[in-house]
């Protein structure tokens, strides 16, 4: 585990050196948190709750999820494989000693708590400059419950995109997919809009999906909502990460000897 | 287009169509990475609408409306000019831009013509149809004057759309890395993609109906057709294209005075 706690520490420090992409970072966060002022402020002008949200109860979900899904930055990891294994470069992770995934997932953990101070500084600005009256739960169970659930959602994109990244010496460019998995990301993690404002129906299936449990039901526990999905959703995501993991294993097996080294 | 430019745009034309059938999926990557981006905002204001009536003084017809415009909007830019433009930054960093300035014909021109993507062309047509079923949503009669009307708005978008792409990479030519514009220009994209401009105010309104007008591409245009567009706004919306025109003129020319080629 200790070598693993170093490559997580060594790309902590790593984070430091692009000074600049942090602030950004932090700084791009208003837009969505711009896009849902502006659009539910509107929508607010004449109603006093839409769905089970009030204008500060939407507010709240968006800060929320926006500063989960600003973490969960574990694209970059299909895209890193994509391109190493395209221009031959792979090689790197083979000759590490360290597992590949659990390489991948530490790095992903030291970029996260690297992270989570900034964004949630972020986060705080925003509340205070939108004078958002923000929604809490007070509940322990539901705030542990909402925590285990998005480390679990984050531990299943890591997969999820590692996954993908490995697909690449099976169909060879995977780039346009990724980009069009992104966009569909976007929608069923809630951070457009809440998933609970689509046909009940459409959310009963997205319940049966791993993303609902990325950001969207974390944030809805954390904002004081569907309290009584959050055991259930738990199992669920577990669940998903067990699957995901016996899928990866399945393509290591049949695609890593496909790899030599020389790039596509 | 004066003779010898149509010669050199088919020719770019030609050469671009070899490149590009090479990798068969990636020769469509613009209509799926891009359908799928509007047809989830399709989506996502679905959900929106189904609990909601208005969204300011627009129902969903208007926002159906919004969405297709900004698609076709969007994948002109895919089919004509974007993959040229954004190259920008990149041939000003190596020095390729030498070979632009020491051919007979504008850099500019090249530049705009030289990456003409095909496959993005089905997002032409998606797009149309998206406005088709907002105006059928609507079931507003279509007049010639009302159709000539908001072709006049979107050629008039389109140029201004092509004139912000150039004025951002034409950074690149005055400061040595211009990531920060690019995602500055990303934030606006997204942003007003989703947020039409009635929905702005204030100083949000003056960001993005002026400093980065992107609240006002497809805004207009459909203010055009559902007879929302008055004397002020209209004039406005030219003065704006006129105003833009002006300056990256001015900023493309200056910057070809500061580029010293390579390393510059």
């Amino acid at each position: 585990m200790r070598k693993y706690w170093e490559i997580s520490k060594t790309y902590m420090k790593t984070q430091l050196v692009w000074r600049a992409d942090v602030i950004f970072n932090m700084i791009f966060t208003i837009s969505k948190i711009l896009f849902a002022y502006l659009l539910w402020g509107i929508i607010f002008q004449n109603k006093e709750s839409v769905g089970m949200f009030t204008f500060h109860g939407m507010l709240s979900y968006y800060i929320v999820s926006s500063f989960l899904s600003q973490l969960e930055m574990s694209e970059g990891i299909s895209n890193e494989i994509h391109e190493r294994i395209r221009n031959g470069t792979f090689s790197k992770y083979i000759v590490i000693p360290a597992g590949i995934e659990r390489y991948f997932m530490a790095m992903e953990l030291g970029i996260v708590l690297f992270y989570l101070v900034f964004d949630f500084a972020a986060a705080v600005v925003w509340i205070y400059i939108f004078r958002i009256q923000f929604v809490f739960t007070t509940q322990w169970r539901v705030i542990v419950c909402a925590v285990l659930m998005a480390g679990l959602g984050m531990i299943f994109m890591i997969q999820l995109n590692y996954f993908l990244g490995i697909l690449t010496l099976r169909f060879e460019g995977i780039g346009t997919f990724l980009m069009i998995k992104n966009n569909l990301v976007s929608l069923v993690t809630g951070s457009i809009v809440p998933l609970a404002l689509f046909p009940e129906t459409v959310t009963g299936i997205l319940r049966l999906l791993p993303f609902y449990y990325v950001t969207y039901l974390p944030a809805m526990l954390f904002t004081g909502q569907c309290q009584e999905e959050a055991v259930r959703g738990l199992v669920i995501i577990g669940c998903w990460c067990v699957l995901m993991q016996s899928a990866i294993q399945n393509a290591r097996k049949k695609y890593f000897r496909k790899y030599d080294g020389a790039g596509i | 287009m004066n003779k010898k430019n149509w010669r050199v745009f088919q020719e770019l034309f030609r050469l671009r169509f070899h490149g590009l059938t090479v990798f068969r999926f990636d020769f469509f990557a613009p209509f799926f990475v891009d359908g799928s981006l509007f047809a989830i905002q399709l989506l996502a204001f679905g959900a929106v609408y189904a609990n909601v009536d208005r969204i300011g003084s627009w129902g969903r017809g208007e926002m159906i409306l919004y969405i297709g415009t900004f698609s076709l909007l969007n994948a002109v830019n895919m089919t004509i000019y974007f993959f040229g433009i954004n190259s920008i930054p990149y041939k000003v960093r190596s020095g390729e831009l030498d070979l632009y300035l020491s051919k007979p014909v504008s850099p500019l021109f090249r530049l705009t013509f030289e990456n003409i993507s095909p496959g993005a062309v089905p997002l032409i047509l998606m797009s149309v149809c998206i406005i088709v079923y907002g105006i059928a949503s609507l079931q507003m009669t279509l007049t010639l004057v009302i159709a000539a009307a908001y072709i006049f708005w979107l050629v008039l978008m389109e140029i201004l759309y092509y004139e912000m792409e150039v004025l951002i990479r034409s950074v690149s030519l005055y400061v040595v890395s211009m990531a920060r514009m690019e995602q500055i220009e990303e934030a606006g994209l997204d942003l007003c993609m989703k947020l039409p401009g009635i929905a702005l105010y204030g100083v949000y309104k003056v960001i993005f109906y002026l400093i980065l007008p992107y609240g006002i591409m497809a805004t207009l245009p459909v203010q055009s057709m559902i007879g929302e567009l008055n004397l002020q706004r209209t004039l406005y919306g030219i003065g704006v294209v006129v105003l833009f025109t002006a300056f990256t003129c001015i900023i493309w020319k200056n910057g070809l005075k500061h580029y010293n080629s390579a390393s510059s």
